[in-house]
């Protein structure tokens, strides 16, 4: 028992490695897949351990395992979770059987390579989100790309080779600046790349200004805000499933959990010197996001859109700078990685029937396929943030969190989810109201058990987030509360950041 | 958990049958309505013991659980139940059980006959939990839970495309209303500190004076006194529920859903959540003069427009329609003149006769819908019709005799200025007037000329012969809704005194606005102009039906005020010329322009330009200046080899020279062949000049 709960994140981190290695080795397509499955449902149980047995009260790191890796650089192996990345692990390892589950039949050539993928993304994942060395974290920062890469070039829509150079390109931008960013750090900050000894230091303000930059703008590529997002409704609606399930579902949120892990607790000053300029801009993308998935007909695109707006709640509630904008943001992220998730394997459900994209093609689903209506209409009113939902909650405390920096941020932002309202109804309505527009669509078959199965606990989570995320809201309670004193006891003396309190 | 907790059930046990039917899914099939009338009759036997216990023991709390903490943000769901709960919950589950049991028989043979009965039960459910929270989050999500299961039951028949479109709109003016109310509660928290109402509404007097300053922001210096503003935009968000001008164009909209659902949504839930939001933040809201003479102003407005418009109608359901818009507008119009008891009680008395008055139009819309089996008919409606004619005088008269009586006559000086007491005193006749109208021609246009426009097709005769569909369930449930209402509502007009002082603790009103003087202080002159006046539209109608004259005959609709309302103020024209179209187009405009043509090329246009600057790189520098000079080192170093063999004659120099020199050459055709155009390349050129700015800009600072 020790060997696990001593190491538990080294295990997280190892087993999807593992079902990689023990994949080369199988031959039958049946069994490649089950195996896959098997890994990531290790994986997600280990990720309930993880939960069940970290400690609320604490707000500093837990489950912290340490060791040389390369001494000359002080380059070490650290992992550890705090309240604010446990979320995002279990986010991660709960995702991931989902979408084995929903490439199951939808991947038919190469399964071995693309199960591998999924695995390998699982994995540097949850080292990104536990890393406590920079250096670790930026190598597997990069690597989650790779994969991602390869499964739009390779399993991708029609037009995948624009998209999947769109993608990288972008994202080696951000890394870029990442690269920068740490580099930056480790020369100022002593060298060394131990996060929380960089995160105890004061910077001078330049310093602080200068690799503020660099890091906003690596995560905000990765977020993707406003004017950096043009290679998210590409990337997103021309990968595989799986693939924008993963995306969308978690890697975006690697933007927003470095805004937390590094941009806060390192520069506050240059944090509270950008805020206002920041939050704007949020309040600007979720508008903006908002009008360009009204404007889609690409169901896909259209939920690749309203990411990005969504996205925009999760930076204004960081940059508000109090628990309740924290939290919200937290929660916003690991909600929308719900929602949106569920989303895209509902479309990839309707685009492996038809393999059609375009919300003109379908109509009147509500007759063939009624269960499969009831779930999408679950997730689309979860995906602008009806009260009673997950994304509610998330929305609502960012914008309690907003009220104490700015009233017409609030009121414009309400706007947002408004919007949101629109194109998603408007999008049901075309879609499963009214009569089938086309002759293959009035007769489609309604969810599979495995499709069923690939649903429902999204189903459940939406429903029990959205009436009782206490439990949630107290795992991440002290890590937050922690990092806003911290900020609050740096910035006391900053005139920038009274102004906009 | 105390003795109280049982009161629980009275939401849990619709949201339990909603649950089972959803999950059991078509097992159920056509036996759902026994799980749904089972729970929600069960869950009126309870709304009667809390009843009981309220009028014994009064208000009492019971708390639920902790719904979430963050930082000084803490939201415990609890259920606060006092005597304006408790009346409501008598109202909600009991129009809701008659529904359901009328629905038992009306949606026979429907295919989804589950899903309704699932969705009426969570609608239900919603609306007992609104009147039911204690807290304004929890009263929220009820709110926004009973919005979207009213989209659902407007798309019930979804192969219509306008029942989709209904749907849709209604949730979306709805949405747009709705952001005023979670603003307004989000103010309230800034304000407060809690979003419990009960201590909300115990702190309000003292923050009267409190002031935020709304642009800290900008440096600035706004402040602004919250609890003067908080009634605001509570009131939005009650506006859109209650189909408020301008939010009211959705409701008759929401006539696309199957009748039973309109008489729940019109009688029992929905529409009611705005006054009852009203009444129930009554403590908070009379503290703003201004957010009371502006609801007044909106519910005068549209008690007035919609009755006007409910005249011109033809289409039945328009009618009913815009007559229950009119009528919750005099009830918000009755709440922004701080007569709250008024607006409770016309609430309910509003409530039953609605409810009857949509079952019968429902049986009437039945039997002349096409393709409907008649069967053997019964003329029901006839024998009942001079008591219905008595439900609709009695209507017309409650506002008059409860509004123009002894306790609220002075509240028409409600603004000080008596010209504006006399304006409020002419609008509110003139809609008495207005109101008892067209509740006559609702109750002759249904039962005498019958439903003529609803289906066109079908021409005129439908009705006559074959009027009423009698099930004998369905029969005697109408007669039995209709003696109900008339009991109540004769009771309660008998008790109004004890009505009054029942309700009077849950408003906590100050003294000034209501006093223990009530009906019996004698009939004023106001009281008996208003009965006058109601008595003369109700007349006024009867003469014109029995004179056989058609309001909406050709010559009327050349008048230009006449089309005005007859196209309903064309609201949803102004609506879709002047929000919904441009926003779609705006929003089009921003993708192709904004979004792909700028932002997108823009990055494009950095990704070509790198890779014509490689290209650049590439055939200027590289093979031009560095391949050059390496091949020219190279020939220079022959030539001088030569020039060296020439002056000294070192044989092995040369060889070297010479071997050099083809190296060189070969290494830069191998490098021109290697030089690939390929991503990798353009990558790193990307990369490498990134490195660059980015490593100049470092050093730079």
């Amino acid at each position: 028992m020790d060997i696990l709960m001593g190491h538990i994140i080294s295990w997280m981190i190892l087993v999807p490695f593992l079902g990689i290695g023990i994949l080369a080795f199988v031959r039958d397509g049946e069994w490649i897949r089950r195996i896959a499955f098997g890994s990531t449902m290790v994986e997600f149980f280990l990720s309930l351990v993880l939960w069940r047995s970290f400690d609320f009260t604490q707000q500093g790191m837990q489950f912290v395992e340490r060791m040389e890796w390369m001494p000359t650089f002080n380059i070490q192996y650290a992992v550890g979770v705090d309240g604010i990345s446990i979320l995002l692990v279990i986010l991660t390892a709960l995702l991931c059987p989902l979408c084995v589950l929903c490439s199951w039949n939808a991947i038919t050539t190469r399964v071995r390579a693309y199960l591998s993928l999924i695995l390998l993304v699982e994995g540097a994942m949850i080292v990104v989100f536990t890393a406590l060395d920079l250096f670790l974290f930026f190598m597997l920062w990069e690597v989650t790309m790779i994969p991602m890469y390869f499964m739009i070039i390779l399993w991708g829509g029609p037009n995948r080779n624009t998209a999947g150079i769109k993608f990288v390109l972008y994202s080696l931008t951000g890394s870029l600046l990442l690269l920068v960013g740490i580099l930056g750090l480790y020369l100022e900050g002593g060298h060394t790349y131990d996060l929380l000894v960089l995160s105890e230091q004061t910077y001078p303000s330049t310093t602080q200004f200068w690799l503020f930059l660099a890091l906003f703008l690596a995560f905000a590529i990765k977020m993707p805000m406003v004017p950096f997002h043009t290679w998210l409704p590409d990337a997103h609606s021309e990968a595989p499933t799986a693939g924008s399930v993963i995306l969308a579902g978690v890697l975006l949120k690697m933007g927003g959990y470095g805004f937390l892990r590094f941009c806060l607790p390192m520069f506050p000053e240059a944090s509270a010197q950008f805020a206002p300029y920041i939050l704007w801009l949020s309040v600007f993308g979720i508008i903006y996001g908002g009008y360009m998935a009204l404007a889609q007909s690409d169901l896909k695109k259209l939920v690749a859109y309203s990411s990005v707006s969504h996205m925009g709640f999760v930076t204004l509630g960081i940059f508000v700078f109090n628990s309740q904008g924290i939290q919200g943001a937290i929660l916003q992220m690991f909600n929308h990685g719900i929602t949106t998730a569920a989303l895209f394997i509902t479309v990839g459900i309707l685009y492996d029937r038809t393999h059609s994209r375009a919300i003109s093609d379908y109509g009147g689903l509500h007759k063939p396929m009624p269960k499969f209506v009831a779930f999408f209409f679950l997730f689309s009113v979860a995906a602008f943030g009806l009260p009673g939902t997950c994304n509610f909650i998330g929305e609502f405390l960012v914008l309690v969190g907003t009220s104490y920096v700015s009233f017409p941020m609030v009121l414009i932002s309400m706007g947002g989810i408004v919007l949101a309202a629109a194109y998603m109804l408007w999008m049901l309505q075309r879609l499963a109201l009214g009569e089938p527009s086309t002759k293959a669509a009035g007769v489609l078959p309604d969810l599979t058990t495995r499709e069923l199965a690939s649903v429902i606990p999204l189903a459940v989570l939406v429903l029990w987030i959205g009436l009782y995320p206490g439990p949630l809201m107290e795992m991440m309670d002290a890590s937050v509360t922690h990092l806003v004193q911290q900020m609050a006891a740096s910035q006391s003396n900053i005139p920038a950041l009274t102004a906009i309190r | 958990m105390d003795a109280m907790a049982i009161f629980i059930l009275i939401p849990l046990l619709p949201l339990l049958a909603s649950l089972i039917l959803v999950l059991g899914g078509r097992r159920w099939g056509e036996q759902s309505h026994r799980i749904g009338i089972s729970a929600i009759g069960l869950s009126f036997v309870f709304s009667v013991l809390a009843f009981l216990e309220v009028l014994r023991n009064g208000p009492f709390t019971v708390s639920l659980y902790r719904f979430f903490q963050s930082g000084s943000l803490s939201i415990d769901f609890s259920l606060f139940v006092d005597q304006l709960t408790v009346l409501l919950l008598l109202l909600v589950t009991g129009v809701s059980s008659v529904v359901h049991v009328y629905s038992s028989r009306y949606m026979i043979g429907d295919p989804q006959y589950n899903r309704f009965f699932a969705v009426i039960a969570l609608f239900t459910f919603s609306m007992v939990l609104l009147v039911m929270s204690g807290n304004l989050l929890m009263l929220l999500v009820s709110w926004e839970v009973m919005g979207i299961c009213s989209y659902l039951l407007i798309s019930h028949a979804a192969q219509r495309p306008s029942a989709g479109r209904a749907a849709t709109k209604a949730f979306l003016v709805n949405a747009v209303a709705d952001v005023g109310l979670s603003f307004g509660i989000i103010l309230t928290f800034y304000t407060f500190g809690t979003l419990d109402i009960q201590t909300i509404l115990a702190q309000a007097e003292g923050m009267q004076e409190h002031t935020i300053n709304i642009l800290g922001w900008m440096g600035l210096d706004l402040p602004i006194y919250p609890v003067a503003l908080i009634p605001f935009f509570l009131f939005i968000g009650a506006m859109g529920k209650s189909a408020q001008m301008p939010f009211h164009v959705w409701l008759p909209f929401a006539m696309e859903a199957p009748t039973p659902v309109s008489a729940l949504i019109h009688a029992a839930t929905m529409v009611n959540a705005g006054p009852f939001l009203l009444v129930r933040l009554s403590p908070l809201l009379v503290l703003s003069p201004y957010a009371m003479t502006f609801i007044a102003i909106i519910g005068a407005t549209t008690a007035l427009f919609a009755g006007i418009v409910s005249l011109t109608q033809s289409d039945i359901k328009k009618i009913l329609a815009y007559s229950t818009i009119s009528q919750i507008g005099f009830m918000i119009m009755t709440c922004g003149l701080g007569a709250f008891v008024v607006t409770i009680f016309h609430l309910l008395a509003h409530g039953c006769y609605k409810a009857f008055f949509f079952l019968s139009t429902g049986n009437a819309l039945r039997s002349v819908e096409p393709g409907h089996a008649h069967g053997e008919q019964e003329h029901h409606a006839s024998q009942d019709m001079g008591v219905l004619y008595g439900g609709a005088l009695l209507l017309a008269l409650l506002p008059p005799i409860l509004l123009f009586s002894g306790a609220y006559e002075n509240l028409w000086v409600v603004t000080g200025f008596p010209s504006a007491a006399i304006g409020f005193r002419v609008i509110g006749l003139i809609t008495v007037f207005v109101v008892s109208l067209y509740l006559f021609r609702s109750v002759t246009s249904l039962f005498i000329h019958g439903p003529k426009t609803y289906w066109p097709s079908l021409g005129q005769q439908g009705l006559q012969a074959h009027s009423i569909r009698p099930q004998f369930v369905n029969g005697s449930i109408l007669t039995g809704l209709l003696v109900a209402t008339l009991v109540i509502g004769v009771l309660l007009t008998l008790f109004w005194n004890w009505f009054a002082s029942f309700l009077a603790p849950a408003l906590a009103l100050p003294g000034v606005w209501f006093h223990e003087s009530p009906v019996d202080a004698g009939l004023s002159l106001w009281m008996v102009v208003a009965i006058g006046i109601a008595i003369a539209g109700w007349i006024y109608a009867y003469v014109q039906a029995q004179s056989g004259l058609q309001i909406a005959s050709s010559v009327n609709r050349n008048r230009r005020l006449y089309v005005f309302f007859w196209n309903k103020g064309y609201f949803d024209e102004f609506y879709d010329a002047y929000l919904v179209n441009p926003t779609i187009q705006f929003s089009h405009w921003l993708w192709r322009t904004i979004d792909m043509s700028v932002i997108d090329k823009f990055i494009h246009s950095i990704a070509i330009y790198s890779v014509h600057f490689a290209r650049w790189l590439w055939r200027v520098v590289d093979i031009k200046g560095v391949d050059r000079m390496v091949m020219g080192i190279g020939r220079q170093s022959v030539g001088a080899g030569h020039w060296l063999w020439q002056v000294v004659d070192i044989g092995w120099l040369e060889q070297k020279v010479n071997q050099m020199g083809s190296q060189a050459d070969t290494a830069g055709q191998l490098l021109q062949e290697v030089e690939p155009r390929t991503l990798q390349h353009q990558i790193l050129v990307m990369i490498l000049w990134l490195v660059f700015a980015t490593g100049l800009l470092y050093i730079l600072v």
